[in-house]
């Protein structure tokens, strides 16, 4: 204790000390601040979260039947069933899983054709597992995708991990807009291309039709009429015919639901020979419709059968024409990969389109050079939802900043220690920033700057906060009550209050020891533990230095 | 009650300390909270997530045989144009297939979902008349998180060898839906996959134009019988009822088969003539549901299943209904197993919400020994004692506060805990460490130890005060984050100011409470008391 206040005493004696600790402060903070953009700690929402579940989604060409889905399913199962910590596997061909949080954001509930599918895989219990579930995934993706995807040209497989906090459509979610249809799936196609190429992006997907072909048949409504008969009969015998109808139910005393009357072709005569268009007219020729005489006039006689383009689902956003293209992060962090694309999409699309940026951050606007037509570029999903937070996680930083500060006026009713106080809980950044490193280096996989990191920074504020309070506090008593001179005063505060300064500090760390180890609020734990530790040495080195230099500490003993 | 005569407490804390330091309640209000704090910990409703409240819904208007643009066009834009109409409505998709139009609507998180829902409604409603010729009524389905998502997946599934067919599976999971939706607070069930019985009639094209027939006479011919009419009532000439009514005239697929669907050459053609009639399932039914578990090393091959999937109303315990529907399932499987019908908990929010706040509440335990331990190196054992009493009593009252605010135990509300503990301890450890210094003083000798408990407390009060404040000033702007993330994370500026003010409380009443009758002037010049223990110099601990 005795040795500490002669080393405070020291310190406060001389004025090159004092430069040397505020420089070395002022130092170490512009240090730890330079790792963000040097990108030697990196940021993230939220990182993974071991669970005992994840999902995958297939999504096949729109215009796959339910065999060819089918057929990608069972080839992923198959590559599932050789993992240890697998206890079952479950495919929903056709419709979504039953809905879970993460697809509720992406619309499992709405899925309902023949070229999707759902598969949910549960694992063992992640304690007795020593594999996470985001490892199991990053591992799995590459298998998965290289064996199953090329079974059905077109297909995406898209690896779907249980959120950690709140879910969004995907990791990165770039939405085109534009007038035209075709031009805006054009661009998304070669943004597509860009994050294909882009490292850390994976399960690539542009959430919109794929282009296919189908032939229309077009009623020539002449001669349907001197046959007696009306484009509704056609209609509806076409369907009948290939697609089938519940045409009567029956109710049933001993079972659950009505039992339907099912009508449709029989599959030996219901198939085509193969999807040509001859085909199709060799077969409607077949199929006959009864007139009011009684005569039977065969399909093909009163349509004309063309192939066209199968006009795609419009999407709208805000009452404007949008395509998604989404992209998960594979075991990244979604912020690089997509700073990196957005170089990309500017170098390489500058060619094509003149690029501006826009209103919110990294939003872009393109500008076709040769049509004149303009396309915007929209950042959403994970990202928007990170930038969001911390944006406002800053904000309430701020406030709590300027919270703090009147506070302490009111207390004080002085400005400048007011102001050392806040000073001492702001370089608390140096502990956290320098904290997530060395957690960086010393864990095994990426230890990432998180929003619950933020949170830490900023009840760690207040911690700080109170060790130079109670520090000025005691150091004010003894200047009034005792006399003491102001360099006494403070050394002998700093030796006195470093008990339960340190007391408090131990107390924090080790409270906040448990948590560090937890994969989603390890970012708090490490920012309490290492804030704290950084917090102790600057209200009992720096604060004292600050506190001695300021004129509003001059306190005279009251008489 | 015995006053301190000399000391005049100038702060709240030194008059909390001073009124209750002889007060015969204080060790009854200390035992009752800590009772309602467990008690609010067992009866609160355990959850994984907190809750988020989204507000939105669907509206889903369909128009057979329109295009996509024509959908677009008549459907989608009039209807986004009249919901930007409606206040708080932060998002409009628009889906326009083939046939049909999709509006989704997503309110900026945290609107009031009723409200919410009400205005969506009302909106369509109101605006019937704009729908063009040939759409069909509008559906609004409002999204409900609560109910939407099941805690409990059961996979049920026909084991190899099995007496009993696809469609009979399917009739005993909706007897096993209809028994477990009768649970208490189990709302949504539904059923994916299994195959539902059906009449299958698959008319032959070639016999259909050698018997001169068309596919029409045979879509009348099963019409026309399958029809149900209600029971007619006849009178008798003096006024008593006679009921009689018609059969059905489809008793078995036996009158299908035989049903006359036209006249050949003067005699009859049944329908079993000219297709194959067969009782079966939905063979149009392309939605399968396939599954494969591990039998021992290896995993059985890939198979038929049907899911039951049950979600619960909101603020009810997803442990307890989890619990319940498993009990109801054993009771059940003497009669699956002799049905040859296996079946698997592929999801159990139930499980995972309890082992989520079992693994935080055992963390926070840890913590609360690790700091005990750690106070008595610093300050001797009836300190520690005495500090890590205080932390169950805190948490108890944060608890019951949580309780009464309606919320429930979940990751993100044991986490503000975890996150306060190490903020919680302090104050009491301020106090414990202002009266042991006080203890120790050279003038404790001549001081009266109730007047040092009072003194002590009431010293660091305002400072203590106003840094716990500062604390709970960093907190409150974090209520005001937006989206989801910020609704996410609400129970940390909702639970830790309120641990960090019953921290205080706790600190004041009860440190100087147990500190009076824990602990004792140190042995020093006079020969007061003689059961004075040696008291380890805790000074040595620090630096």
């Amino acid at each position: 204790m005795k040795r500490f206040e002669s080393f405070v005493f020291n310190i406060l004696g001389s004025n090159t000390k004092q430069w040397l600790v505020i420089g070395a402060t002022l130092a170490a903070l512009a240090g730890s601040i330079m790792m963000l953009p040097t990108k030697l700690v990196l940021a993230k929402m939220l990182p993974g979260k071991s669970a005992n579940t994840f999902s995958i989604y297939i999504h096949t060409p729109t215009d796959s039947s339910i065999e060819e889905t089918r057929r990608v399913g069972e080839c992923v199962v198959g590559l599932l069933q050789k993992e240890p910590e697998i206890t079952d596997v479950e495919v929903y061909l056709g419709q979504g899983a039953p809905l879970d949080y993460a697809g509720m954001v992406k619309g499992s509930g709405f899925k309902n054709s023949e070229n999707e599918a759902e598969i949910v895989v549960n694992l063992t219990d992640k304690h007795e597992r020593e594999e996470p579930s985001f490892m199991m995934v990053h591992r799995l993706r590459p298998v998965i995708k290289g064996n199953c995807e090329p079974l059905k040209n077109g297909t995406v497989i898209e690896m779907v991990e249980q959120p950690a906090g709140p879910p969004t459509l995907a990791a990165v979610v770039a939405e085109i807009y534009g007038e035209n249809y075709d031009h805006i799936y054009a661009l998304s196609q070669k943004v597509a291309e860009i994050f294909k190429k882009t490292e850390g992006l994976a399960d690539i997907n542009i959430m919109a039709d794929d282009p296919y072909k189908k032939f229309e048949l077009v009623p020539n409504s002449d001669k349907i009429s001197r046959s007696g008969l009306s484009v509704e009969q056609v209609n509806k015998i076409l369907y009948l015919a290939f697609e089938g109808m519940v045409v009567a139910p029956k109710n049933s005393r001993n079972y659950p639901d009505q039992i339907g009357l099912f009508v449709r072709l029989s599959d030996k005569t219901r198939r085509l020979a193969n999807s040509s268009r001859r085909a199709l007219e060799t077969k409607l020729a077949s199929l006959k419709l009864m007139n009011k005489k009684g005569m039977l006039v065969p399909i093909s006689e009163l349509v004309e059968i063309v192939e066209i383009d199968a006009p795609p689902t419009l999407m709208q956003k805000d009452l404007r024409r949008m395509i998604n293209v989404t992209a998960e992060a594979d075991l990244v962090s979604q912020v690089y990969p997509l700073l990196d694309a957005r170089e990309k999409i500017m170098d390489e699309l500058s060619k094509e389109y003149e690029i501006t940026t826009t209103d919110y951050l990294f939003n872009l606007r393109l500008k076709d050079r040769k049509s004149g037509e303009v396309f915007d570029l929209r950042w959403d999903g994970e990202m928007k939802v990170t930038l969001d937070t911390f944006r406002d996680l800053g904000a309430a930083f701020i406030a709590a900043l300027i919270l703090i500060f009147l506070l302490l006026v009111v207390y004080y009713k002085n400005f400048t220690i007011s102001g050392i106080v806040l000073a001492g809980s702001f370089l608390s950044i140096i502990g956290v920033i320098v904290g997530h490193w060395v957690a960086d280096v010393v864990t095994e996989h990426t230890f990432f700057l998180t929003a619950t990191s933020l949170i830490g920074f900023i009840a760690l504020m207040g911690i700080s906060s109170r060790n130079s309070l109670l520090l000025i506090d005691f150091a004010k008593a003894l200047m009034e009550e005792k006399g003491f001179d102001k360099q006494h005063a403070i050394a002998v505060a700093s030796a006195t209050r470093a008990k339960p300064i340190m007391l408090t500090a131990i107390a924090i760390i080790l409270g906040s020891a448990l948590l560090a180890s937890d994969p989603i609020f390890g970012g708090l734990g490490v920012a309490l533990i290492s804030g704290t530790v950084a917090a102790v040495v600057v209200s009992l080195i720096f604060i004292p230095v600050l506190m001695y230099r300021a004129k509003a500490m001059d306190f005279k003993k009251e008489e | 009650m015995q006053e301190s005569k000399s000391y005049k407490p100038r702060d709240v804390a030194g008059k909390l300390a001073r009124t209750f330091l002889h007060n015969p309640l204080t060790p009854v209000l200390g035992v009752f909270l800590l009772i309602i704090g467990y008690i609010s910990l067992e009866i609160m409703p355990r959850e994984e997530d907190p809750q988020i409240s989204v507000a939105g819904g669907t509206i889903i208007v369909p128009m057979p045989g329109a295009t996509p643009r024509e959908v677009e066009n008549i459907i989608v834009n009039p209807l986004e144009r009249k919901i930007k109409e409606i206040k708080g409505v932060e998002h409009i998709y628009g889906i326009a297939m083939a046939n049909v139009g999709i509006v989704n609507v997503m309110y900026y998180i945290g609107e009031d979902r009723e409200k919410a829902n009400l205005n969506l409604y009302d909106k369509v409603m109101q605006n019937m008349d704009l729908l063009p010729k040939g759409a069909m009524q509008p559906l609004v389905k409002p999204f409900d998180v609560d109910i939407d998502i099941p805690i409990v997946t059961i996979d049920f599934y026909r084991k190899p060898g099995s007496k009993i067919s696809e469609t009979d599976l399917f009739k005993l999971v909706r007897d096993v839906q209809q028994r477990l939706n009768r649970i208490e607070n189990v709302s949504k069930t539904a059923i994916k996959g299994g195959s539902r019985e059906q009449y299958n009639i698959q008319v032959d094209l070639g016999k259909l134009s050698g018997y001169h027939l068309s596919l029409g006479q045979i879509v009348q011919a099963i019409k026309a019988l399958a029809v149900n009419v209600p029971d007619v009532k006849g009178r008798t000439e003096d006024g008593k009822l006679v009921i009689f009514g018609v059969k059905n005239a489809i008793e078995s697929i036996k009158d299908v088969q035989n049903l006359i669907v036209a006249q050949y050459m003067g005699s009859p053609i049944y329908l079993k003539n000219v297709a194959s009639v067969t009782a079966g399932s939905d063979i149009q039914n392309y939605k399968k549901v396939l599954m494969t578990q591990r039998e021992g090393e290896k995993f059985s091959e890939l198979h038929d299943a049907v899911t039951l999937e049950l979600g619960k109303l909101a603020g009810s315990n997803a442990v307890v209904i989890a619990d319940e529907i498993k009990e109801h399932l054993k009771a059940l499987e003497p009669k699956l197993k002799e049905m040859g019908v296996g079946y698997m908990l592929t999801r159990d929010y139930g499980k995972r919400a309890d082992d989520a706040v079992n693994e935080l509440v055992s963390h926070i335990l840890i913590t609360i020994a690790i700091i005990a331990v750690m106070l008595i190196f610093f300050l001797g054992w009836k300190e520690s004692l005495i500090v890590t009493f205080t932390v169950p009593a805190i948490l108890a009252i944060t608890l019951f506060i949580a309780y009464l605010s309606g919320q429930t135990i979940n990751r993100i509300t044991l986490f503000a805990f975890l996150l306060s503990l190490g903020l919680l301890v302090d104050a009491a450890i301020i106090v414990i460490e202002n009266i042991h210094r006080h203890l120790h003083a050279h003038d404790a000798v001549d001081k009266d130890i109730d007047e040092i408990m009072v003194q002590a407390t009431d010293e660091i009060g305002a400072p203590t005060n106003i840094a716990t404040l500062a604390i709970i000033l960093t907190m409150v702007p974090m209520a005001f984050v937006g989206g989801m993330m910020g609704q996410f994370m609400k129970p940390i500026p909702e639970n830790v100011p309120v641990a960090l003010v019953a921290s205080l409380v706790v600190a004041y009443i009860f440190t100087p409470y147990l500190g009076r009758r824990l602990l004792k002037k140190p042995h020093m010049h006079h020969h007061h008391h003689h059961w004075n223990k040696e008291k380890p110099q805790p000074e040595g601990g620090a630096k």
